[in-house]
């Protein structure tokens, strides 16, 4: 048992595939940590996904992994289709990527237990995937919080028993995390704010009021599973009168709401079709 | 008062100085048995030895007054002693003052809060400063630092190390001739290695570490910190039995506490928050339930007031319950600005 020697201890980062956007998170998506994208239905947390599942395959001098990547889902169908079309457009930045799709391991699950029994096998197509590709260095959990929405009441038992097994997953994504050297990405809904509901109201992080399409909302889950999380991020959008004709224009906000190694700080992304992409503010 | 003037034969004398039993004081927590061993003497002769060392002491300095208790320390002495004890500077002034000065050696203090509030921030803070040399008010010691979740970042330390030194200079290096002598001293380089930086993955591996600390700090004694950060996230997992639970943790208490007399260092838990059913609507309260609040000498608790962080003493021996306002900067743990904000907002 040594402690670890710190001189040699960089940590490396994943490029979200947009310098502003990375910029906000200092480089990027960190290894051996869990990142955290809350947001409403809607704001591109998924196309988020998707495009790093992509850059995580650009070599490290591009602020990739060099790696391939695995992407865990339990919101149905897989949105293959978006995946398709970014990869389009990540071939045509980087045309000598025959077929970025290939290096993408897509699983579906549809409850706690078979995503804690999929961790537990998952070390060998980590380490050694199929077809020769680089091992998986990005691990992206789409959505988290789809998981434990029906199966659990809102009863005291009840709600030990999941943060129970927010906590495994949690470890269990950690150690993984730290043995191979992987970026983990977990995605979270929200929820409507209840005032005086006493459970949601906890503030945790650098925002106050999380407002989102014009509600008052916080991170799905509550307190138990925010302590599971190295750092959290959230997409908002909020649509503002746009010029004299009674239109509206979205405005779609990137935010750091806790991370260890992050000021706070935040930058307006706009969706398009090659992706997700920040406003130099 | 020095061995040499005890009425000893000389042969005795010789063997306790040769022994590095040079003043009456470095007998007075030495069992028999342990004497006998050092300088090679029957037991019997040992007993005599320290029986003279008492009755002289007693008779010699009035106003010493070491017990018959051997190794028993008199409340006076230890009040003596706590004044002499560094403190371990947070950065914050106002979280310093309510802390009477800083975090203290030789006590468990734990810290806990919600997620962002700081906590690991505080933790990075504090490894810094233990490092701070002795002659810039500092302690000059190291830092053990264990992580069971995984957030501590180097680039961070790497930040509030740099804003440690530049301080240090700023404050201090225009008085001083060998400005260029300790800036070669005090290389962030230097901070990141004399933090002994433990990865945790489970319970078990947390309980082993914190059992083999004892052994490794008698090898690194200028260990002057030891940082769980935090203590509570594998405990929070795997337990179906919370008895067992309760054990465990117990026992990981006790042996943290007596690392922190037995070396004179300080001891940071950091804990997570928890919703708790108090007759039927949640509240909060620090994690690892109530048997856990009795591990700790300090409890020191971290909130949100309004936009503003705030650190409360909620448990202590000796400093009065207040609370004071801190902030996280790019720099690290600094004192609040928000007094300027405040008078704005009105």
């Amino acid at each position: 048992m040594n402690p670890e020697n710190l001189l040699n201890h960089r940590t490396q980062k994943c490029t979200l595939g947009c310098p502003i956007l990375d910029r906000v998170l200092s480089g990027g998506i960190p290894c051996n940590s869990i990142t955290e994208i809350v947001s409403e239905s809607g704001c591109g947390k998924t196309q988020l996904c998707l495009q790093v599942l992509l850059s995580s395959q650009l070599p490290v001098s591009n602020g990739g992994l060099n790696s391939s990547s695995i992407y865990i889902h339990s919101e149905f169908p897989f949105p293959f289709r978006r995946l398709q079309q970014l990869s389009h457009s990540f071939r045509s930045s980087y045309p000598h990527y025959q077929n970025p799709c290939d290096k993408i391991f897509v699983r579906g699950v549809q409850s706690a237990e078979e995503l804690l029994g999929l961790l537990d096998r998952i070390d060998g197509l980590v380490t050694n995937p199929p077809s020769q590709n680089p091992p998986v260095k990005l691990i992206v959990i789409d959505s988290i919080a789809n998981l434990f929405r029906s199966e659990f009441e809102n009863t005291p038992g009840d709600l030990k028993r999941r943060s129970g097994l927010f906590f495994k997953i949690s470890g269990l994504l950690r150690l993984k995390a730290k043995k191979y050297g992987l970026a983990v990405v977990v995605t979270n809904q929200v929820v409507d704010f209840v005032d005086g509901g006493g459970m949601n109201g906890v503030r945790a992080g650098n925002l106050g009021v999380f407002n989102t399409s014009g509600r008052r909302v916080c991170p799905a889950l509550g307190l138990a599973w925010s302590n599971c999380v190295n750092s959290r991020l959230f997409l908002s959008r909020n649509d503002e009168p746009d010029g004299s004709d009674g239109g509206f224009r979205t405005r779609r906000r990137f935010q750091v709401i806790f991370a260890p190694h992050l000021p706070e700080s935040s930058c307006e992304y706009f969706i398009v079709r090659e992706g997700v992409f920040g406003v130099e503010p | 008062m020095e061995v040499s003037s005890l009425p000893l034969s000389p042969t005795q004398r010789g063997k306790l100085i040769s022994a590095g039993y040079t003043t009456r004081l470095s007998l007075s927590s030495v069992s028999p048995h342990q004497l006998a061993h050092d300088l090679n003497v029957p037991h019997e002769e040992a007993i005599e030895i320290l029986k003279i060392a008492l009755k002289n002491g007693k008779m010699g300095e009035s106003n010493s007054t070491h017990s018959v208790v051997t190794g028993a320390q008199s409340a006076w002495d230890m009040l003596h002693e706590e004044d002499m004890m560094r403190r371990i500077t947070t950065s914050c002034g106002d979280l310093d003052n309510i802390l009477g000065g800083g975090i203290s050696c030789k006590e468990v203090t734990e810290i806990g809060g919600v997620p962002g509030i700081g906590k690991t921030q505080l933790g990075i803070q504090l490894a810094v400063n233990v490092q701070i040399p002795v002659d810039y008010g500092g302690l000059g010691g190291k830092a053990v630092y264990i992580d069971t979740e995984g957030s501590f970042m180097v680039e961070r330390v790497y930040q509030i190390a740099e804003a440690c030194v530049a301080n240090i200079m700023e404050n201090h290096v225009p008085q001083r001739k060998d400005a260029r002598v300790c800036q070669k001293t005090m290389q962030c380089n230097s901070f990141l290695e004399n933090i002994f930086y433990f990865r945790i993955c489970s319970y078990t591996e947390q309980i082993a570490v914190i059992n083999y600390l004892d052994k490794f700090i008698e090898e690194h004694k200028d260990v002057k910190i030891v940082i769980i950060d935090s203590v509570t996230f594998h405990f929070r997992q795997d337990f179906d039995d919370w008895a067992q639970r309760t054990r465990v943790l117990s026992t990981m208490a006790l042996k943290l506490m007596k690392l922190a007399k037995k070396f004179g260092l300080a001891v940071v838990l950091l804990n997570q928050v928890t919703n708790k059913v108090v007759e039927g609507s949640f509240q909060l309260s620090l994690a690892l339930g109530d048997s856990w609040s009795h591990a700790c000498t300090n409890r020191v608790i971290l909130y949100w007031n309004g936009n503003q962080r705030y650190a409360y003493i909620d448990k202590s021996p000796s400093l009065r319950s207040a609370s004071a306002p801190y902030s996280v900067t790019g720099k690290g743990i600094r004192d609040s600005t928000s007094h300027c904000k405040r008078t704005r907002m009105m």
